[in-house]
């Protein structure tokens, strides 16, 4: 916790640094977060050239809008919204739906299940699992478990309602344990 | 929330950040980029005039003297192949001391530092030339040299702009 402090306290200072014009510090903050910040959106929108697209347009803006970076939340938390925003963007101009309008979804909070007991599976298998997942199902899971928004924020950044994302949660944890358990994904 | 699959993740969370963008993309950043801004404090010290100035003498001698005597092919090879690895060196640590001096913020119009500073740049590039035409121990000793004097140059420059900085620190907070 206290290195996690010392390192965003010295990326404060590259922060001061980039908005003095030097352009070395813009390179270094890319350097730092940019593999972190490609997975970010690589996980929402699935496609690696898209996923390029995403991180290129969320530093621009970032590099842009630096200023406006207050430093009440991390440099790193700040980056990674802005991340997130560009890569719905990304995928809205897909026009696939994100997240169904449908009543269907709104289903009442289930109660939660550990089905997953033990958990006997791999990091890659997990990871090409996740990747398998619909639009919306993966967008929430990731969101929620990889990074770190709780229902409430993710309701607000995908426009949808507190429940919705929970039960949306609900049922993309269902179908991951599905396309894990079920030979016929081939994840191997 | 504490189930099966948070945990694992959790657990694992650097490894499902392991795919990595393309090297295009931060060129693509970067030529949004505002142009680079030039730093150059360049306030002269009589100290680094007479050691810029000494080392373009040095220079300039062996760029005369050194024409006449010419070395055999083998022992040119070597030479050269020998001086190619230093240059990777110094130009290394010479670009770092650069980056390291614009990424402070008092940037004044350039004087004669900067001056100074781009003199034994190009008596480095008419050094360079004749490395590969003739060279010989005293062209590869004079660019040496020239390295050594442009990153003491730089040292000095850094040193100064750091207290500058310490200087200015103080003085913000004291207002």
């Amino acid at each position: 916790m206290q290195l996690e402090a010392r390192a965003e306290h010295i990326h404060d200072e590259l922060i001061r640094q980039c908005l003095q014009g030097d352009n070395n510090s813009y390179q270094r903050l890319y350097k730092l977060y940019s593999r972190s910040m490609y997975n970010v959106g690589y996980r929402i929108v699935n496609n690696a050239d898209e996923a390029e697209d995403v991180l290129q347009e969320a530093f621009i803006s970032a590099f842009k809008n630096l200023h406006h970076y207050r430093g009440d939340s991390t440099f790193g938390a700040w980056l990674k919204r802005i991340v997130v925003n560009k890569a719905l963007n990304q995928i809205s101009k897909r026009k696939f739906e994100r997240i169904p309008e449908n009543e269907q979804w709104d289903i009442a909070e289930e109660t939660e299940k550990d089905e997953l007991e033990n958990f006997p599976f791999t990091v890659d298998k997990v990871k090409r699992a996740i990747e398998l997942l619909p639009d919306g199902y993966r967008m929430v899971l990731s969101l929620y478990v990889m990074e770190g928004y709780d229902h409430q924020e993710i309701a607000e950044i995908l426009n949808i309602t507190e429940s919705t994302s929970k039960s949306q949660f609900n049922r993309s944890k269902k179908k991951l344990k599905e396309i894990l358990t079920n030979s016929r994904f081939k994840i191997e | 929330m504490k189930d099966s699959l948070n945990k694992f993740i959790h657990q694992n969370r650097d490894s499902f950040d392991d795919k990595q963008p393309g090297e295009n993309v931060w060129r693509k950043i970067a030529a949004t980029l505002p142009p680079k801004k030039t730093i150059s404090l360049w306030n002269s010290v009589s100290v680094w005039r007479a050691a810029a100035i000494l080392c373009m003498g040095v220079g300039a001698y062996f760029f005369v003297t050194g024409r006449q005597s010419l070395f055999q092919k083998t022992e040119m090879a070597e030479l050269q192949s020998e001086f190619l690895d230093l240059e990777v060196y110094y130009t290394t640590e010479i670009e770092e001391k650069v980056a390291l001096i614009s990424s402070f913020d008092e940037a004044e119009e350039p004087d004669q530092f900067t001056q100074d500073f781009q003199k034994l740049e190009a008596m480095y590039q008419v050094l360079r030339e004749q490395l590969k035409t003739q060279p010989t121990q005293k062209v590869t000793d004079a660019l040496i040299l020239n390295f050594l004097v442009r990153i003491d140059l730089l040292n000095q420059l850094l040193h100064k702009l750091e207290q500058y900085k310490t200087y200015n620190k103080g003085k913000h907070s004291s207002t």
